[in-house]
């Protein structure tokens, strides 16, 4: 390869096509006009909006974040706009070229599959990304990823609900994630993302209260980071469909880890709100990686991670 | 942004100023503020403590080449700890400035300013900007606590200091200040910025005096630009506002104080 030969940066998720393998994380990057004053969203592969219901909902009273080692907790409590309002009037104001893909959540399989179906066929939705860390209502609350039967349920209404790329957002709060993808797997989905937020709790001594309102949050940041490597090293090995690498990630490096790991591409999160401009520079930096390391294509650095024997 | 630490210096007990260099600094309205990285950047990308600091802009200086952008902030847990350290020549990420300012104190009008703790920063520029009277009312733990003292009194407006164990101005709470302000009379406006349950008692004192409130919030902040919607305060009406995009400065009267902290 010479020198100066451009690298090609072009991968598939699933049938979504990506410019570059980077994308934003849903929750963590608006409705992606946010960002307008920082960012050029065509310098990244796409973002996933934050996650869409229904109806719109309010969320949670605060304090809805805490800070913590190398990370932070969040309890949003899944406020947003609702699907009928984000395609009458944030997609519309998105700027063209970047891949939208829509990300979905609900409180029963049915209700997922009316947002889906809501999405299917919009201009500008490239792909759906079903959030499936959502207490699933009927079972007590149980998150529909943290059930093998509530996942299959939740895959199948999805799949028949649209022929858009279907990705399915894991949760981490499970013992086997190779047995939670390989239910997504089986029942059609055309990837997996992951991984969502780490349950987690953390205190205020000086009220002897928890720090959140809602008394558990979510994890993310630095902290989560090898914690996401090990999950997305793991379902790769258990199925054939694209994995995308969440969980962490704040530069080239952290995400070209999750690449040799078996991730086709990733997505960029809480590192967001640290440097609005972090997904640009990570993936400015893969290239920049590429080129020093003589890859040609960054399709060809998924799966490579050499284990010794 | 990047911004470069110009000056840095003691502000009197926890507090320290902090003057930054900023290329393309467009200006800033009073009660705007800043996303602050939690220290200087160093070579190697720092992951702990993770989040940007929110803090006021105190004022703006034009220098040769862009503008000085100025912080009074107090010395307060790891981020800002860290944040001292910061030595001249040393480089800052810095966003902003961001969030809604406070309306224009009514020309020919009487505006009380009430400042708390770090809620004092958000203040300054308003009373320096202001046209008609006005009344700045401080308060602090104490004499070392308190931030700004000096600042507002150079700019020649009434002036007067409470603080919780009576080494700076009178011993009590600032709202009992304010109580006594409002006895006066006269249709103030009420500009208010520190702990929540300060801004609360200023707020309810100034509605019965049916005086317009303004506050604005502190609560802490994740992103700084409306994404991460982890700074949500509850409104009366219903549903919430983002204190970073649709504040920090609100209507007192449309917060929910009951659901606030
Ligand atoms: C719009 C806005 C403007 C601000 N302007 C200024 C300013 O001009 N000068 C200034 O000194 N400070 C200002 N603050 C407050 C400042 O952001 C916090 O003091 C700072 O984030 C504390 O960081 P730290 O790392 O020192 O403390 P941390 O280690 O993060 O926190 C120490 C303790 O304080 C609590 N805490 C942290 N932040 C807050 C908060 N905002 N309210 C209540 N409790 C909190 C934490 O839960 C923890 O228990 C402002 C805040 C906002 C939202
Ligand atoms: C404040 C906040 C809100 C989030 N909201 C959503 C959401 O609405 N839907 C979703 O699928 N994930 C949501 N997430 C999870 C992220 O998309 C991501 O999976 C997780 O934060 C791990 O990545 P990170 O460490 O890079 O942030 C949210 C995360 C944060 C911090
Ligand atoms: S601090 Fe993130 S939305 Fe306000």
């Amino acid at each position: 390869m010479s020198a100066s030969a451009p690298i090609n940066t072009a991968v598939d998720l699933g049938g979504i096509a990506l410019r570059n393998p980077v994308l934003t994380a849903s929750g963590t990057f608006g409705y992606g006009t946010e960002f307008g004053p920082f960012l050029d969203l065509r310098r990244i592969g796409g973002f996933v909006a934050k996650s869409l219901t229904l109806e719109p909902r309010h969320g949670n009273l605060p304090a809805r974040i805490v800070e913590t080692p190398a990370g932070m907790l969040n309890a949003i409590g899944l406020e947003n706009v609702g699907v009928d309002a984000f395609v009458r009037e944030k997609l519309p104001a998105l700027p063209d070229g970047v891949p939208v893909v829509a990300s979905v959540f609900g409180s029963e399989p049915a209700s997922y599959a009316e947002v889906c179906k809501r999405l299917t066929g919009v201009p500008r939705v490239a792909g759906l990304e079903i959030n499936a860390s959502c207490p699933h209502v009927k079972s007590g609350g149980i998150e529909f990823g943290q059930d093998p039967t509530l996942l299959a349920d939740l895959v199948r209404a999805t799949r028949s609900a649209t022929n858009l790329p279907l990705l399915i957002k894991l949760s981490p709060n499970v013992t086997s994630i190779a047995e939670m993808a390989r239910v997504c797997e089986d029942q059609g989905a055309d990837g997996i993302s992951l991984i969502n937020t780490l349950q987690a709790l953390e205190v205020d001594l000086a009220t002897r209260r928890p720090a959140l309102r809602n008394v558990l949050g979510g994890l993310s940041g630095p902290a989560i980071r090898p914690v996401a490597l090990r999950m997305v090293w793991q379902a790769s090995r258990a199925v054939a469909i694209p994995i995308c690498g969440i969980g962490g990630i704040a530069t080239a490096e952290d995400a070209l880890k999750f690449l040799l790991c078996g991730a086709s591409a990733v997505q960029v999160g809480t590192a967001n709100y640290t440097n609005p401009m972090a997904a640009a520079e990570v993936a400015d930096g893969i290239v920049a990686w590429c080129a020093a390391n003589g890859v040609a294509r960054v399709a060809d650095l998924v799966g490579t991670l050499e284990v010794p024997e | 942004m990047d911004a470069e630490v110009a000056a840095h210096a003691d502000a009197g007990g926890p507090n320290r100023r902090l003057r930054l260099r900023v290329a393309d600094w467009p200006g800033f309205a009073p009660g705007q503020f800043a996303m602050l990285s939690a220290g200087a950047r160093g070579s190697a990308q720092r992951d702990d403590p993770l989040l940007p600091r929110p803090m006021a802009v105190y004022r703006e200086h034009a220098v040769p080449g862009g503008s000085e952008v100025e912080i009074l902030y107090k010395v307060h847990g790891r981020g800002t700890a860290l944040l001292a350290d910061a030595r001249p020549g040393d480089r800052v990420r810095l966003l902003g400035p961001l969030g809604r300012p406070f309306p224009d104190p009514p020309a020919g009008g009487r505006a009380i300013l009430v400042g708390g703790g770090t809620g004092i920063a958000s203040l300054y520029e308003l009373a320096a900007r202001a046209q008609g009277e006005v009344l700045v009312l401080l308060g602090a733990r104490s004499a070392d606590d308190l931030m700004g003292r000096d600042d507002f009194a150079a700019l020649g407006v009434s002036l007067d200091v409470a603080s919780e164990d009576g080494s700076a101005g009178r011993r009590g709470l600032v709202t009992d200040l304010l109580a006594e302000a409002l006895e006066e009379g006269g249709a103030p406006s009420v500009y208010a910025c520190g702990p929540t349950p300060m801004m609360r008692a200023a707020a309810e004192l100034a509605s019965r005096a049916s005086a317009a409130t303004w506050v604005s919030l502190e609560n802490p902040m994740a992103c700084g630009f409306g994404v991460c919607l982890g700074c949500a305060a509850p409104l009366a009406g219903g549903g919430f506002g983002l204190v970073c995009r649709d504040g920090p400065v609100f209507d007192a009267a449309a917060i929910d104080w009951e659901n606030l902290a």
